[in-house]
């Protein structure tokens, strides 16, 4: 699954261990989040989306 | 307990168990292994003493490990590579013991005798009911 969780978050302004810190997960889930190798849950999907400052999920992770 | 599970990171590649991760971990190795030295060292009574001591300070270093490896803060990612590492490390156990049992079973028809050593045989069964009780216990949960 797609995603454009480090074009927001560099938009933002965001580091990527604040990121982490927000949404409860290592930094290392960040990178491999960012890097399109993990697909997250959905309740750390709605962390994200919550911490990315979006609304929807659909913002930011595009399904296959 | 004694040691915080945020001092310390579950051993990925070498074995079971914990790694240090901050200073205080090393401390807190520093310090088990000082205690154990000195308990050696130090003029306290028999070697039977010692002995007796310095299994009650094992005993309490194990207890405070598991409980420390039970509490080692884990995201979902952390968890999933956990549960699928020790699986396959699982499946290479019970090949390993069952080569074994397998074995042991067609010397023991071959020499007639029966010499199948009962600890793999322990093992085996020990494994099957943690796997069973854990079933029921996440059935009844989920």
């Amino acid at each position: 699954m797609k995603n454009t969780i480090a074009q927001i978050r560099k938009t933002l302004g965001i580091t990527q261990e604040d990121l982490a810190a927000k949404t409860g997960v290592t930094r290392q889930t960040i990178i491999a989040l960012e890097q399109n190798r993990y697909n997250p849950s959905l309740g750390l999907a709605y962390s994200i989306t919550t911490a990315l400052k979006k609304h929807s999920i659909e913002e930011i992770f595009e399904l296959p | 307990m004694i040691g915080s599970p945020n001092w310390f990171q579950r051993r990925k590649y070498s074995g079971w168990g914990v790694s240090p991760k901050t200073w205080e971990g090393w401390v807190y190795i520093g310090v088990a292994i000082a205690i154990g030295l000195l308990i050696q060292f130090l003029p306290i009574g028999t070697e039977q003493t010692k002995t007796l001591i310095t299994m009650g300070l094992v005993a309490v270093i194990i207890i405070d490990v598991v409980h420390i490896m039970a509490n080692i803060p884990m995201d979902e990612r952390d968890r999933i590579h956990e549960a699928i590492a020790e699986r396959n490390a699982l499946w290479a156990i019970l090949f390993a013991l069952c080569g074994g049992i397998s074995w042991q079973a067609v010397t023991s028809v071959l020499n007639k005798n029966m010499e199948v050593d009962p600890v793999i045989i322990a093992a085996l069964v020990v494994g099957l009911l943690a796997k069973a009780l854990t079933n029921i216990y996440l059935d009844k949960k989920n």
